[in-house]
């Protein structure tokens, strides 16, 4: 039956005459024209108007033309077939497969209460040094990835599902929002390669696809994370790649609502927005989602208000940094910000606590060395000075690592490292043993001992 | 034109009774977007023409009228000319006779003013490509500049942006891959975005002039010409180039260049009143460019369309907002120096700069080896000589000094004329002083 017709059509929104009162916000409405069926979420009503978002372009749509409802919101399925599955933002299988059982579940859930969020949770190890040295992460965290275009953000979130995933053997979700279809199929044919793919689920709202599509994967993502996490009981491993996209797509639509922007064009829901997702992102007693949330940096501004407004959220961070990746060490890990809430002595032990804290230390001061090398050159420093230059140098170096999945831009074999071998390494740099070896003996190796 | 066709659609419509000449009035002129009081029944993106003053898209339905984009304005509009819809999608012209000519989305071939004797109508903007329908991308496309080839390579099907400041060569990296796919299968479309007429056809001559326009086309706006061309002319020339690929060619789409794209864009969008972002760019300028560059791949048919997009630059800054932007979309850039440039290391690529994403995974197993090390070396070389730049080279390690010298080697290695390419053979030639030297890694 017919709630209402078409009145008025932009790019990215209808407008529609409403004959009908049984309709409310988030409700779905759709037509079918040439064979094809075009869907439209209703965001506002005003009266007898309603304000809906096109699910797919709107080319050939005209004025008049009769909605009908949908009997259900945008909904996912939700049940054990969903692993090793990719879906489109809208829940729809996209890779020609099936699926027998069709529990499915509203994308928009109700957020977690304070009794229900279990905070407790072991220290996660990813086998990636830079990682488990500098910002250790915990089962249960949120940890952000920032890091502008091109400095090996995604490398490092395979990285993680490589290692986290043999590690833990939970099952993971996996988030494409706004980056590059050309990278979720190489890493859906890579997890089929490595048989992984029977332990993840995709969901995919790429850049391609129009701002509802990206803004909607989220949700999607999300209700399949849940359903390992209260169904199955796992420690589900999620990753977002790319947050920020989210509320790019988020202020593509508020511009065509006409609502009134913040900040560079950003929607003025944007924290609202931001708050009901991550707060979706929570452990309980019988489960917990680690997530891993890329965050893209617009402009390399590091101070942009939705980045901050991410950051805000998170446990942790991990950033990487252009002028790191300039020099050729990858992970091109910022040690000085990149941070985590388990650097202290209770939660990682004295000896890892002294050990970051000194070799910051050293690396801090390898910074104001560089400036007075530049003028004086090396000869003029001090003799422990020079020791801090250069075993600062071999820190760096040996900070960099083979990962599993740049195999092919490196051409050396990945390497899984364990903490206790990087804190004696690291110890023994410190401590002169190895003062005699070449700083480029330490670059993309596992361990000293090979 | 499809004239006759659409003289018989509309001739059965009028048979079945239904009123083919729908009008409206314009109510209001802004430069080059109308709205028009009337048209009912048109469809979204239909095509309107305005009498015999030109025509354009319905951009906006709204309830008691309609905006309209003009593509090609004729004489000046007035308020309460009479508008005519024409139940069609709006469409660019293309003929297959195009290749090795200058063409616009017209169907015009710009060298003669005159329209293409057989041309087909076809969607300025195809369907995004599934992301289910990509194969990996993995097969080495020869610029034949070893500087790109050896450490920074291009796969077939990969997005590689070329970002410089004017005047560093970005143009030329086009022009010397273009030439450079003589004899191999490809279609080159070069597509000028806001270039003046005078640059556009000195890139016709130069190419005309290595034979390269045998397998080539260039489609052009000019910077003159309407806003909405020459926002929609890169779309038209990846419609094009999809066409291509689809029916099983290998294509090489070089986009000169999207800042200026950018910018047409944000005129639009402002004065059609939409709210302005950062650097007022409008708040979809990502998604203009990132379904635009998505359409390069490696399709599941074995074809592919590989794309340049170019950006201008100013002062070396590559982190402004659209620079940015356009690199989180491709698969890698090209950064090109002006002061690499002034000191005739040409081409003048900033090697630690420039990215490729894909990396070893679209070369050949000698180019990997000898690309990942040659890359390794360089780039250290590069940073310990900024370190070490007042050190006493006497009282260097040897190792240190064997690192300063190979880095020279490498660097003088690298720089390459324009229209001189190198084969994989050449380049691996080029580089066999460090032969030996292929330590530990591999």
């Amino acid at each position: 039956m017919s709630v209402g017709k078409i009145i008025q059509i932009s790019e990215l929104t209808v407008q529609v005459l409403l004959s009908s009162n049984d309709v409310k916000i988030r409700d779905v409405l759709y037509c079918i024209l040439d064979g094809k069926k075009h869907s439209f979420e209703i965001v506002e009503l005003n009266d007898h108007y309603a304000t809906a978002i096109p699910f797919s372009n709107v080319r050939g749509l005209k004025k008049g033309i009769e909605l009908e409802k949908e009997k259900e919101d945008l909904s996912i399925y939700y049940n054990d077939e969903i692993l090793g599955k990719v879906f489109d933002a809208y829940g729809n299988l996209i890779d020609n497969t099936t699926i027998e059982n069709q529990t499915k579940r509203s994308v928009y859930q109700k957020n977690l209460s304070l009794e229900e969020i279990n905070i407790q949770g072991d220290i996660l190890r990813t086998g990636i040094k830079v990682i488990d040295f500098f910002t250790p992460i915990q089962k249960g965290s949120k940890m952000g990835l920032l890091g502008g275009a091109g400095v090996g953000k995604t490398v490092l979130i395979k990285e993680l599902i490589h290692n986290v995933y043999q590690s833990l053997s939970s099952n993971a979700v996996f988030v494409g929002v706004g980056e590059r279809s050309r990278e979720g199929k190489e890493l859906y044919d890579e997890m089929k390669e490595s048989n992984l793919l029977s332990k993840i689920s995709m969901v995919f709202g790429q850049m391609g696809e129009n701002s509802i599509a990206r803004s909607k994967a989220i949700y999607s993502g999300l209700t399949l994370a849940e359903y390992l996490r209260d169904e199955k009981k796992q420690d589900v491993l999620l990753f977002i790649d790319n947050i920020y996209r989210y509320i790019q797509a988020r202020s593509e639509i508020s511009t065509e609502l006409k609502r009134i922007p913040v900040e560079n064009g950003y929607p003025t829901t944007m924290i609202s927005d931001i708050s009901t997702i991550e707060e979706r992102i929570n452990s309980v007693e019988n489960g917990s989602i680690t997530s891993f949330q890329a965050i893209y940096i617009p402009a390399d501004d590091i101070t942009d208000e939705a980045v901050q407004t991410v950051l805000s959220h998170l446990d942790g961070q991990i950033v990487l940094d252009r002028d790191v990746a300039e020099k050729g060490l990858y992970p091109a890990v910022n040690v000085f910000r990149s941070t985590s809430k388990l650097i202290d002595k209770e939660k990682i032990g004295e000896k890892h606590y002294q050990l970051v804290q000194q070799v910051l230390a050293y690396l801090t001061r390898y910074e104001e060395l560089e400036e007075i090398i530049a003028v004086l050159g090396i000869e003029e420093l001090s003799e422990s000075d020079r020791n801090i230059f250069y075993r600062s140098r071999k820190l760096r170096n040996y900070f960099t690592q083979p990962m599993f999945v740049a195999e092919n831009y490196t051409n050396i074999k990945g390497q899984f490292v364990k903490l206790e071998d990087v804190l004696i390494d690291v110890e023994n740099i410190l401590n002169g043993t190895y003062d005699n070896i070449d700083e480029d003996k330490f670059l993309y190796i596992g361990t000293m001992h090979e | 034109m499809d004239d006759v066709e659409s003289l018989e659609e509309k001739m059965k419509a009028i048979e079945e009774g239904k009123n083919v000449y729908e009008t409206g009035a314009v109510v209001k002129v802004l430069d080059y977007m109308i709205e028009v009081r009337g048209l009912p029944n048109v469809s979204y993106m239909e095509r309107v023409e305005v009498q015999n003053k030109g025509y354009g898209y319905v951009n906006k339905i709204m309830p008691n009228s309609v905006m309209v984009a003009m593509m090609k304005i004729d004489t000046a509009i007035y308020v309460g000319d009479i508008v005519t819809s024409t139940t069609q999608e709006y469409k660019a012209y293309y003929s297959k006779d195009a290749m090795g000519r200058i063409t616009n989305l017209f169907g015009q071939d710009l060298l003669t003013d005159k329209y293409y004797e057989h041309m087909e109508a076809i969607p300025i903007e195809r369907e995004t490509i599934p992301l289910m329908d990509r194969t990996k991308v993995e097969r080495p496309l020869q610029t034949g500049i070893t500087g790109i080839d050896l450490i920074y390579p291009i796969g077939k099907g990969q997005r590689q942006l070329i970002i410089g400041d004017k005047k560093t060569g970005k143009t030329q990296i086009c022009l010397d891959t273009i030439v450079n796919q003589k004899g191999k299968n490809m279609i080159c479309i070069y597509c000028a975005i806001g270039k003046t007429k005078k640059e556009v056809k000195n890139i016709y001559y130069e190419l005309l002039q290595k034979g390269a326009m045998q397998y080539s086309l260039i489609i052009a706006a000019f910077n003159d010409d309407l806003p909405p061309v020459m926002t929609q002319t890169p779309y038209f020339a990846l419609s094009v180039a999809q066409s291509y690929m689809e029916n099983g060619y290998d294509v090489l789409v070089c986009l000169d260049d999207l800042k200026r794209h950018a910018e047409s864009y944000r005129e639009i969008s402002l004065i059609s009143g939409k709210a302005p972002g950062r650097d007022a760019y409008p708040a979809d300028i990502f998604y203009t460019h990132s379904r635009l560059l998505e359409k390069g791949c490696q399709y599941k048919n074995g074809a592919s369309i590989t794309i340049l997009p170019v950006v201008e630059t100013t002062s070396g800054d590559i982190t402004d907002y659209i620079s940015t932007n356009i690199i989180s979309i491709t698969d890698g850039q090209i950064v090109l120096s002006s002061k690499n440039f002034q000191k005739g290391l040409k081409p003048a690529i900033d090697y630690g700069l420039s990215v490729s994403r894909l990396g070893g995974q679209v070369q050949e197993q000698d180019m990997k080896v000898l690309g990942s090390l040659v890359r390794r070396k360089l780039l250290s070389y590069l940073e310990t000589r900024d370190v070490y730049e007042l050190a006493n080279v006497d009282e260097m390690s040897e190792e240190l000094k064997e690192k300063m010298k190979n880095g020279q080697k490498i660097l003088d290695a690298l720089t390459q004329y324009k229209y001189e390419p190198r084969s994989v053979e050449e380049t691996i030639q080029k580089f066999s002083f460090l032969e030996g030297n292929n330590e530990q890694h591999t």
